[in-house]
């Protein structure tokens, strides 16, 4: 019996945001994408939290932190176990711990070094 | 010689001087005048007065000596003859204080008191004479007694007469005293007058002297003030050409003007550049040029660009113009270097913003060909497109490290460059590429001739990715197939050379190709499969080392190409204190 795993992929670049949640969908993830800012934070105080949060960190004019920061105070089923920031913006020498995230992937990701990271964090066996 | 330092006491004292020659003159002529009349007038007296007195004597002489005749034995024509004698005489008395002559003699002595009682006298002596009988006996013993009462008066004669020769003595005397004194008088007049003349000329010599110093000091201090004007003229840093407004020739120039125009101001060069620098400088207004600048091509081709001002000047009595400009070749080189730093720095920026914004689309790319892939994988027949696929991702791989490289260069350069020991950056760089070399089997000699303690100043890990770049670069140039067949030799040295220490890399990879040389450090410069570089290595290197105030450089040795950072020693915190 596995658990389903969920993903919440948040990313204004609504092309790169869908290739993403389509490669995840077909890797076994059940994947929600939200290209606002806004509508994942809704989305992640609704509903029990997936069990990855990925997002961009720049989200049109809205700080993917601000996202970051929803899911950590996240009160009833506790935060994401995994927290991922994809970003385009950001300089050689940051660290994720720069972003309160787990991993911090440079665009262009190579889906498979970031399905890989994945699973070795939440300890999942490979797909 | 009379030393005054006051002029204007001087100046009294001339003023005195002309007028004690005025009176002087002045008063020599009224003395001549008095003497002259003074003169006329002594003589008419002395005439005058002694005649009377003398002829008062003489008459009275006369009548003594016709008592004397008679006496003895008067006759009546004796007597005749006595009798007009004393008439004569009593006619001369009144004339001794009643006359022109006898004024003048009355002045000397009182004649009218002592004559007038002594003419009753002679008037009773008349009257008894008259009386007198020739032929009475007792008339020559009459006679007598009237002789005798008659001599008072010859007393009285005698003393007017003495007083009157004495006076006229004494006249004389006075008369040649006066005679001589204007002689002396003149002679001292003369003398003095003389001597304020001298006075005069000494004062106006000395006066004279003095000026003429005053105007010699002054021209030497011009002489001097010129001297220096010129001196000063030479030293600055600028040209300075004094010309002449009608024919444009050169009055003087100084060595900068001389360097920039022609040597001598005679050359035929100069009216040229007047002529230029008029151009540049436009009309005056109001008598004055504006600052102008212009661009000057000299003898020698070169162009320089200038800038200064034109003016009028009066030079050695001559109107002139005076024109100073400075050479701003440098500066409008630096300016133009700034400017195109500027740009370099804005594109620097939008590279950098253009290489970020086109990570987005290459993320797009690199996702939908994995979702392609996958999607292809199952179907038959999908080879081709496979490997069409795998290019693709290849591809957005490249065209990432491109903008990677392109995020690095365009990075804002660090402030704050930390001192670091060159050596330990080399040996962390080539403990990063020592397993590459020894895959390549490459042979790498470390030959490191500087202290460990040597600093430097800059942003290390950006050096180390220096030194990684260059050890790659030579690595890669093994590959690229211009090696001759000798074994795969590199050789990283370090060493000093004054204030300088040096990295030298060199290969014998067979160098570069002498057309990428001049611009092997350029962006996108790259002798490598396209692979493999990205032309962006050798440039990030040298802005690297120039934002550590080094240099870099490459040239072909041997059967290789040796690369030389040059950087700063920085001095040991010993020698710093030391200093």
């Amino acid at each position: 019996m596995t658990e389903p795993r969920t993903m919440l992929i948040c990313d204004d670049e609504e092309e790169l945001a869908h290739e993403l949640g389509e490669y995840f969908t077909s890797a076994g993830w059940e994947v929600e994408v939200c290209i606002a800012a806004a509508a994942a934070i809704d989305r992640l105080q609704r509903f029990p939290a997936p069990q990855v949060l990925i997002t961009d960190l720049r989200i049109g004019p809205v700080d993917g932190r601000e996202v970051v920061a929803a899911a950590r105070a996240l009160p009833k089923d506790g935060p994401p176990p995994m927290i991922v920031i994809i970003t385009g913006h950001v300089m050689n020498s940051a660290v994720a711990a720069d972003f309160d995230s787990d991993t911090l992937c440079v665009k262009p990701i190579d889906p498979e070094e970031l399905s890989a990271a994945i699973e070795s964090f939440l300890r999942l066996p490979p797909t | 010689m009379i030393f005054l330092r006051d002029r204007r006491t001087a100046g009294f004292i001339e003023f005195g001087l002309i007028v004690t020659c005025v009176v002087l003159f002045v008063a020599t002529g009224l003395l001549y005048v008095s003497q002259a009349r003074q003169q006329a007038l002594l003589t008419a007296t002395v005439r005058s007065s002694g005649w009377v007195a003398y002829q008062g004597q003489l008459e009275f002489v006369k009548a003594e000596a016709a008592f004397s005749k008679v006496t003895p034995a008067p006759t009546a024509q004796g007597l005749g003859n006595l009798l007009l004698r004393m008439e004569i005489l009593r006619s001369r008395l009144p004339l001794l204080y009643d006359s022109d002559e006898g004024r003048v003699l009355s002045d000397v002595v009182d004649t009218k008191g002592l004559t007038q009682p002594l003419e009753t006298l002679l008037d009773q002596v008349i009257a008894e004479i008259e009386t007198l009988d020739p032929d009475d006996g007792a008339t020559t013993r009459r006679l007598e007694a009237l002789h005798g009462r008659l001599l008072p008066l010859g007393e009285a004669l005698q003393r007017i007469l003495m007083e009157s020769v004495a006076y006229n003595q004494e006249i004389f005397r006075r008369e040649r005293a006066v005679a001589e004194a204007p002689e002396v008088v003149s002679l001292v007049l003369l003398f003095i007058t003389g001597g304020c003349l001298v006075l005069l000329l000494l004062l106006q010599g000395r006066r004279d002297r003095v000026r003429l110093r005053e105007i010699v000091d002054a021209k030497a201090a011009i002489t001097a003030m010129e001297e220096n004007l010129r001196a000063v003229i030479q030293a600055v840093p600028a040209c300075v050409a004094v010309v002449d407004p009608d024919t444009g020739h050169a009055t003087f120039i100084n060595s900068n003007a001389a360097a920039l125009v022609a040597a001598t101001p005679d050359d035929a060069a100069w009216p040229g550049f007047v002529r230029a620098v008029r151009d540049a400088a436009g009309e005056p207004v109001g008598g004055c040029w504006g600052t102008l600048t212009m661009a000057y091509t000299r003898s020698t081709g070169d162009i320089v660009s200038l800038r200064g001002s034109i003016c009028s000047v009066l030079w050695q009595q001559r109107p002139q113009q005076l024109i100073v400009l400075a050479d701003t070749t440098r500066v409008r080189s630096a300016e133009l270097q700034v400017m195109q730093a500027a740009k370099l720095a804005t594109l620097g920026e939008m590279a950098t913003a253009i290489a970020h914004e086109l990570n987005q689309p290459l993320a797009v790319i690199k996702m939908a060909v994995a979702n392609a892939r996958r999607l292809l994988d199952p179907l038959p027949g999908g080879e081709g497109v496979m490997a069409k696929l795998e290019r693709i991702s290849a591809q957005v791989d490249r065209a990432k490290r491109i903008t990677d490289q392109v995020r690095r260069y365009g990075r804002m350069p660090s402030e704050q460059l930390q001192p670091f020991s060159l050596r330990h950056a080399v040996d962390l760089a080539v403990g990063f590429i020592a397993e590459q070399y020894r895959a390549a089997n490459i042979r790498l000699t470390i030959d490191a001739n500087v202290p460990i303690e040597a600093l430097v100043l800059g942003e290390q890990t950006m050096f180390e990715q220096v030194i990684v770049n260059l050890l790659i670069n030579a690595r890669d140039a093994f590959d690229a197939g211009r090696a001759g067949l000798c074994a795969r030799q590199v050789t990283l040295a370090l060493y000093r050379e004054g204030d300088q220490l040096v990295v030298s890399v060199e290969d014998n990879a067979g160098g570069v190709a002498e057309d990428m040389l001049p611009r092997l450090f350029e962006p996108f410069a790259t002798t490598k499969p396209t692979e493999n570089g990205t032309g962006l290595g050798l440039s990030l290197a040298r802005s690297v080392v120039r934002d550590m105030n080094g240099s870099i450089s490459v040239q072909n040795v041997g059967g290789g190409a040796r690369f030389l950072v040059r950087l700063p020693l920085l001095p040991s915190a010993e020698a710093r204190d030391a200093a």
